[in-house]
């Protein structure tokens, strides 16, 4: 399968070396619902320590994926180990140290918040008996619902019965946390809390696996990311060796893009045409010495902005292929763009 | 790369106490208005018939009873009889209350909390699914038994109060004494709750195949009104071992009779523990394999 390389990553990242213990790993994953495939070949690293974002249009086999990973789901064909146990087959052994919310929460709508909670806790291999009520308040307080805890759940507010879902997962100290979606239905407010949590986690060790559809909140959280489109992991590795992927460039708008071209092409700095202007590389050249290039030159010159990065084009271009229906890239052609920085955006 | 083997895999994996999560099912299932509702409207009919029959005031002489035909006939006699006011009203609502209330449970039990997304919150923690296919099992057997139990302790309680305690007559025509009474009322309310128990897990096992609930009480419901019928048909009598309900008003009415006659009661009872295995095997064949 073609990814991101991710050896000799950056150097001073503690966490993740990448060839460190995993949390979580699959294998040729496939699952099939009749005659359609919702995953194939589903080949994921999770490092032990890691946040790893799993980022991926609506439909690209995210929350399927985690479900095999939690044994939820018998996969078709492949593997799937988590924390060492094969899955589904170990799932008792894995799961107690698992905390999950996955597929939106689901609570009674009858009972309150707390014996929701209560009840799932009973649950819980690693509570004890007189455990529960604490480890219950503790949870409900981390996600800020200490104050509706005895509310019925049918009365909660989207954002609230979300971080029910959080309390849940965090009900024991876990080795791992999946969480799918998290942010659904959170306000700003409630967004920064989860990525709050989140850092808390990873902060104490917790490996953590958030799936999203929102680029920014997998870059604001995550150490590692991995890519999903079609069923399948187009790219994997740590956060910033896929930001970086691909040479830095600078594309210019400008009316005169013929004249620009020359302008740097007599400054020696390498370009291209794009269709928004100017694409000029920045290896060579710095971005006001471009600017300066073309303003010397007489190019009027509108804007001048860094290009995408690898992940952004890929991820731009899956969102795309997502609104345009059929228009769908080709999958390895998608691996290319990712390595070679998106030569035809 | 190589995964770390982190924890024996040999080794038993760690889980909570059954006894907790049967304390967390019960307190679930008693803590949902529906449950409660149902309970309480069915403890209340023994009363409402033992008022109504009083109010016609038409005692019939005790000792005349009818063959058990159906519960209706059945409480014709229990009018000035303490005695077969609770029976008769338990082979009333067994032609189709109690196995609604069953139903409802089993429905609820898998298929209901499926689309809540509940059932995915033990799964996770984890509860291995032959252990949640067990409490479930408890659970509605509770409910059906709680059901059955009450009905017939209000009956009691109503037919005492009207008639008195000297009414114990039975349908052979001697007179029981209150604990002989209570006796048989307790059998009655235990043969009730057993044939309960087979409709329950055959909802369970509907139940363990859909996310409706719905679903599953009209197709309980369905089975028996089919039942039911068939049972009807002479021409189909070569069928009629198979059908759970039978018998349910035959029997019934045996327990009233002194001696009690054993072999309705006991063709009966085997064939709800039948329909129980049957059941409670095919959900769990079922909720083994499906995916959470």
């Amino acid at each position: 399968m073609r990814t991101v390389s991710v050896d000799g990553g950056i150097a001073d990242h503690p966490l993740s070396p990448p060839t460190g213990p995993l949390a979580a790993r699959t294998r040729g994953l496939r699952k099939t619902y009749g005659p359609t495939v919702a995953v194939d070949h589903v080949d994921l690293d999770v490092p032990e320590g890691a946040v790893l974002g799993m980022l991926g249009p609506n439909g690209s086999g995210k929350t399927t994926t985690i479900r095999m990973l939690l044994g939820l789901v018998r996969p078709t064909a492949g593997e799937a180990t988590l924390l060492g146990h094969a899955m589904p087959d170990e799932a008792g052994h894995a799961l107690p140290d698992v905390g999950a919310l996955v597929e939106g929460p689901g609570f009674h709508p009858f009972l309150s918040g707390r014996d929701n909670l209560l009840r799932l806790a009973a649950a819980e291999p690693r509570l004890g008996g007189g455990d529960i009520p604490g480890a219950v308040d503790d949870a409900l307080e981390r996600v800020g619902l200490t104050a509706a805890a005895r509310r019925r759940y049918r009365g909660y507010s989207l954002g609230m019965k979300q971080r029910l879902g959080l309390a849940a997962a965090l009900l024991v100290p876990r080795r791992m946390v999946v969480l799918d979606e998290p942010t659904n239905g959170l306000d700003p407010a409630g967004t920064r809390e989860i990525r709050s949590i989140i850092a808390e986690l990873h902060a104490s060790g917790v490996t953590v696996l958030v799936s999203s559809h929102l680029l920014a909140e997998v870059e604001a959280t995550c150490t590692h990311v991995a890519v999903l489109h079609a069923g399948t992991v187009v790219a994997q590795g740590e956060l910033a060796e896929l930001l970086e992927t691909g040479n830095p460039g600078l594309v210019v708008s400008t009316p005169d893009t013929t004249a620009a071209m020359e302008a740097l092409r007599g400054g020696r700095i390498p370009s291209r045409l794009v269709p928004e202007g100017v694409r000029a590389d920045l290896t060579a050249a710095t971005a006001p010495e471009v600017v300066a290039c073309l303003v010397r030159a007489g190019v009027p010159v509108h804007e001048a902005r860094r290009a995408r990065t690898g992940l952004e084009d890929l991820f731009a271009r899956l969102t795309q292929g997502e609104t345009n229906g059929e228009d769908r890239p080709e999958r390895d052609g998608l691996s290319d763009v990712v390595e070679t920085d998106g030569e035809d955006t | 790369m190589t995964t770390q083997v982190l924890a024996g895999t040999g080794s038993r994996a760690p889980h909570a106490p059954t006894v907790r999560l049967l304390r967390a099912e019960l307190h679930w299932i008693f803590h949902r208005p529906r449950t409660l509702v149902v309970l309480g409207l069915l403890a209340v009919l023994p009363v409402i018939v033992g008022v109504a029959l009083t109010l016609a005031d038409s005692p019939g002489p005790p000792g005349d009873g009818p063959g058990g035909e159906g519960g209706g006939s059945l409480l014709a006699s229990a009018a000035g009889n303490a005695l077969v006011l609770p029976v008769g009203t338990l082979a009333m609502t067994l032609a189709l209350l109690l196995p609604l209330a069953a139903a409802m449970a089993g429905a609820d039990a898998l298929a209901g909390e499926s689309a809540h997304g509940t059932l995915r919150g033990w799964l996770l923690a984890p509860v291995s699914r032959g252990k949640l296919l067990l409490v479930k099992a408890f659970g509605v057997a509770t409910v059906a038994a709680t059901a059955a139990f009450t009905m017939a302790l209000t009956g009691m309680l109503t037919g005492l109060v009207i008639n008195g305690g000297g009414t114990l007559f039975t349908l052979s025509g001697t007179t029981l004494s209150f604990p002989a009474a209570i006796g048989k009322v307790a059998v009655a309310a235990a043969w009730v709750s057993l044939q309960l128990w087979a409709v329950g897990a055959v909802a369970l096992a509907i139940s363990a195949w859909t996310e409706h609930p719905m679903l599953v009480v009209a197709s309980v419901l369905a089975g028996i009104v089919l039942f039911s019928v068939l049972g009807l048909l002479d021409a189909l009598s070569w069928l009629h071992p198979v059908l759970l309900n039978d018998s349910w008003q035959i029997a019934l009415a045996d327990v009233l009779r002194d001696p009690m006659p054993l072999d309705t009661l006991g063709e009966g009872a085997l064939r709800a523990a039948c329909y129980l295995a049957i059941g409670l095997s095919v959900a769990y064949a079922r909720l083994t394999t499906k995916d959470g």
